[in-house]
């Protein structure tokens, strides 16, 4: 499987989708026509993401009746170079001074309390949200497209944005039939 | 009623482990697969075991699985979806249904006499089609000492 959205943030993988033409068969078998909304809570995706910030998983694991495990930040010593910065701080000197600034004392205060013997579970609570993040998530079309309808909307942040549509891409190009209703934003 | 195994995700154990490393590594997927793919399924079967002792059951839910289950009444079914609510059950017709599940709520299924009946029929079905050897010795192992 490749990689989607080969980005400074946010990286997508479809691990697996339910096999579509088993579904199928069976309803061939027994008689029954092809119901794109009958078939939503049977066709389940597992996916990889990476580089996402924390920020944005808060708002991903919002969505319930969904399997998430993340990188937990009790046991895995956090990288100063794995932050996701907002386009309108990038492209503000000032703004970007200023976080660039907050990033260096943060890391090196995380630094040097786990160097000071405190758990790097305790230590983290310094940690920005800008942090990157790498989780894998499991659910069903039904949720996906739950997902995808809310957090592709205008008003959902950019990153999410990002992340709804790339999941939505993957979704509908592993089981096209299954998408062909969705309505474009 | 009669259930039939209509797809599972593919090799339940190693994507069980996957979840489980991604929890405490921070490498990529790529050298996380590759790494678990190197210490083969004993390996495997370790992160399962510590899974299942820990009771992080979480990680079994990227386990799934799709069932056709023939003659089976709407109470029958209705009373197994009622008490576990990650069982999405769809009518096909009369007593013809699509079950989908994952396999944590599997194991609930078998620990809870509401759900004993069904799971059982459902680990024959996975023991019969060798899709998860290694799993059904960790989460079913009672049944295994018992016959």
């Amino acid at each position: 499987m490749r990689w989607l959205s080969e980005r400074e943030f946010v990286r997508v993988k479809l691990l697996y989708n339910t096999d579509l033409d088993a579904l199928k068969r069976v309803l061939a078998q027994k008689g029954v026509a092809f119901d794109p909304e009958a078939l939503m809570d049977h066709v389940v995706y597992m996916f990889e993401i990476e580089d996402c910030s924390r920020v944005t998983t808060h708002q991903l694991v919002r969505h319930r009746a969904v399997s998430y495990d993340q990188e937990s930040q009790r046991f895995s010593a956090a990288t100063r170079e794995g932050v996701v910065t907002p386009a309108s701080i990038q492209t503000n000197e000032a703004a970007y001074k200023a976080y660039d600034e907050a990033l260096k004392t943060v890391y090196s205060a995380y630094e040097k309390m786990v160097a000071a013997g405190v758990p790097k579970e305790d230590a983290r609570y310094i940690l920005p949200s800008a942090i990157k993040t790498k989780l894998v998530m499991t659910l069903n079309a039904r949720n996906l497209m739950h997902l995808v309808w809310q957090r592709t909307a205008l008003q959902a942040q950019w990153e999410i944005r990002e992340l709804a549509s790339t999941l939505h891409s993957l979704a509908r190009e592993a089981t096209p039939e299954l998408w062909a209703k969705i309505i474009e934003r | 009623m009669k259930v039939s195994l209509i797809w599972t995700s593919p090799r339940p154990e190693k994507t069980i482990a996957v979840a489980m490393r991604r929890c405490y590594s921070t490498k990529p997927i790529e050298e996380i697969e590759s790494e678990l793919e190197q210490k083969g399924a004993e390996y495997w079967k370790y992160l399962l075991g510590k899974a299942m002792q820990d009771k992080s059951l979480d990680v079994l839910e990227h386990f799934t699985m799709t069932l056709l289950v023939e003659g089976a009444g709407e109470t029958e079914v209705g009373n197994l979806v009622r008490g576990f609510p990650y069982l999405r059950a769809t009518q096909l017709k009369d007593s013809d249904w699509l079950l989908s599940l994952n396999s944590r709520t599997l194991v609930e299924l078998w620990r809870d006499p509401r759900g004993k009946g069904f799971a059982q029929l459902v680990v024959s079905e996975l023991d019969g089609a060798n899709v998860c050897p290694i799993f059904n010795e960790m989460a079913f192992g009672e049944r295994i000492r018992a016959s």
